[in-house]
């Protein structure tokens, strides 16, 4: 087991995978811009280090920057933890010439995973059904214009590098496509220092069903369920939950199947997710794979009892999986709200001061954030401040107790999207899980007439 | 002032998360600062300790209560030792006269360019611009650190091996300018 392992991350995460490292025992060593100094990773590690100023590309993202603090603290490992590095190939790789564990899958699988248009051919090689498209890089307008047309419209542009929204266009005939080829390159360019984009069939209702894999050095494998992320504003998502409302126990057992089946043809180790798309025929077709934890994982870790990020560093220190997939039971129904420092009407992020805070408790509640009265959000990084999670037997319960938890989660001094989570979830179609990744945007043709109203918090004299 | 006093100001400027406090009375001068940069030896963990700079004969009594209290242990070391303690670096941060050449990447600090070299730089010495001050170590590579300021090494805040975060206070350095020269 480790001895020593610092975290290339900051905020929530941070402090999660500092929860994992001490019940295991093992030191950890936080890495913080100046802006973060303050934070609650810092003041829970025990050691600390600033490795530069605010900008994430000076600091977060500064590979010999945090190279160079794992090897003054002499740590035996690196957890990247989810965004910044976790998906940098070369990061992984310089930590492998430097005999520093990352904690996460090897380069080559990073590299492979993280080329989207590549992915695609490695899972279809595999035999995971994947949208149809084209299998490459778009060169030139001619070349897109004909895929597009061998496809069927509507189709979708998509960043070979990168995701998260970026680089993204959806366009439903020709002269869309080449209005919007130029500007998804160029966004792509921007956000991902690759131009490459590639074209995928646009399955215009779909739901966004990720199954959760972990694998060891082993070459032991299992799925652990899957988790439904169809409410997404932007590609970003703001809701999760497990199980789907839409699966069966046996598109469930495909499902997860043909994804052990994948990972087990590209050697994966650690954990990942695999997203896929569930047309309303219950189609399933690969998207991409993140090779990485994600921000969601407590859903899955609530309905299934396990904790994945000490799995994650478990598995980095050569130890077996101690479950197999027949120990794996799936109970009860979790759902997962992302709150964001930002308004819940307008989206205008809200960094600042937060002078106070309540967070909710009892039952199946769990509140995984980095921030606290007195700590000042800043404006440097994304918004995300806290996830709250609920647990209960079934997904009507789950929904109730998610309100009475949002009702209980008080945050003053910056805005939160607390407000945004109250509605979607009292939302009929969300209720009645019919849920698709257009949810969001009927969502918001009903709702353009909403002010930000305050929670309905406890009034004055409760008891 | 007496000891009480000071222990009672340390309480008061913990409880009320005062970034520095400062009183001057009767020929002597208390400067307490919470500072968050890191000892000789190890990275400091977590909270911030407080650095208390003072010339009240048995303050260091009081100073070693406070460590006990998880402070951090402050010496006003003397003069001409060159290698400040943190609460000399504390004084020299307040001191507005004296430029701090701050660490500008990660790393372990040499204070010369090999183990049997002289150091590149002494108090006392005079620097310019491009003078090269030390030594940081990163991944292996040695990066020369330059001044970037012309003027006389006035104090000097790190031991020869030891770890640097980014942003740690290096040097001292009094500036020289034109002003200055024409004022004294």
């Amino acid at each position: 087991m480790f001895k020593k392992v610092l975290i290339a991350n900051r905020g929530e995460i941070a402090t999660r995978i500092i929860w994992a490292c001490r019940e295991l025992g093992v030191r950890t060593v936080a890495v913080h811009s100046e802006a973060d100094r303050d934070s609650l990773h810092v003041r829970f590690a025990d050691e600390s280090i600033c490795i530069g100023p605010p900008p994430s590309a000076k600091s977060y993202l500064n590979i010999p920057a945090v190279i160079s603090a794992a090897e003054i603290t002499n740590v035996d490992a690196i957890h990247p933890g989810y965004g910044f590095l976790a998906e940098n190939a070369y990061f992984a790789e310089v930590c492998e010439a430097c005999n520093i564990k990352f904690i996460g899958p090897n380069s080559a699988t990073i590299q492979l995973m993280g080329d989207k248009a590549e992915a695609r051919v490695a899972m279809k090689a595999a035999g995971i059904p994947i949208t149809p498209g084209f299998e490459g890089v778009i060169e030139d307008e001619e070349e897109a214009a004909r895929v597009a047309a061998s496809i069927g419209y509507p189709v979708i542009i998509k960043a070979t590098a990168g995701g998260g929204g970026r680089g993204m266009r959806i366009v439903h005939d020709r002269a869309a496509l080449l209005a919007a080829l130029p500007a998804a390159q160029q966004e792509a360019q921007l956000a991902f220092s690759n131009p490459a984009v590639y074209i995928e069939k646009y399955i215009e209702t779909a739901r966004h069903i990720e199954i959760q894999i972990l694998g060891d050095q082993h070459g032991n494998l299992i799925h652990l369920g899957e988790r439904e992320c169809s409410i997404q504003r932007r590609h970003q998502k703001l809701i999760e939950e497990s199980p789907s409302p839409a699966l069966t126990p046996e598109i469930r057992r495909k499902m997860g199947e043909l994804a052990v089946h994948a990972c087990r043809e590209i050697g994966y180790v650690n954990a990942g997710t695999m997203e896929f798309l569930l047309d309303q025929d219950n189609n399933f077709y690969f998207m991409e794979m993140n090779t990485r934890i994600q921000v969601e994982h407590p859903v899955t870790e609530f309905v299934t009892n396990t904790d994945l990020v000490r799995e994650q560093i478990l598995i980095a220190a050569g130890e077996r999986l101690e479950f197999d997939q027949d120990d794996i039971v799936f109970g009860g129904h979790a759902i997962e709200c992302r709150i964001n420092a930002e308004s819940p009407i307008t989206h205008i992020p809200s960094p600042g001061l937060i002078t106070a805070m309540n967070l909710p408790g009892g039952p199946g509640v769990r509140v995984d954030t980095a921030a606290y009265p007195g700590w000042v959000v800043p404006p440097h990084y994304d918004s995300l401040i806290a996830k709250l999670i609920v647990h209960h037997r079934t997904r009507d319960m789950a929904i109730a107790r998610m309100q009475r938890a949002l009702e209980a989660y008080i945050v003053e001094g910056i805005e939160t999207s607390v407000a945004l989570h109250q509605r979607i979830l009292a939302e009929p179609d969300f209720v009645a899980g019919n849920l698709s990744t257009r949810f969001m945007e009927r969502f918001r043709k009903t709702h353009a007439d909403d002010k930000a109203e305050p929670q309905q918090a406890a009034q004055g004299a409760g008891e | 002032m007496n000891l009480k006093e000071i222990k009672d100001l340390i309480e008061l400027v913990n409880d009320k998360g005062f970034a520095e406090f400062e009183i001057e009375r009767q020929g002597f001068r208390l400067r307490i600062s919470r500072f968050k940069e890191s000892g000789p030896q190890t990275m400091q963990p977590a909270p911030a300790p407080i650095i208390i700079s003072s010339a009240i004969p048995g303050a260091p009594e009081v100073l070693s209560k406070a460590a006990q209290q998880g402070l951090i242990e402050a010496q006003v070391s003397s003069s001409g030792l060159g290698v400040a303690s943190d609460s000399e670096r504390i004084v020299a941060a307040a001191q507005p006269e004296l430029h701090i050449i701050k660490s500008p990447i990660v790393g372990t600090f040499y204070s010369a360019p090999s183990p049997d070299s002289e150091p590149f730089v002494r108090v006392g010495d005079s620097i310019e611009q491009d003078s090269v001050v030390c030594i940081i170590e990163a991944m292996k590579l040695m990066n020369e650190i330059q001044a970037e300021v012309s003027g006389e090494v006035a104090r000097i805040y790190i031991e020869n091996g030891q770890p640097v975060e980014y942003g740690q206070s290096l040097f001292g350095i009094r500036l020289v300018s034109k002003e200055r020269e024409a004022g004294d």
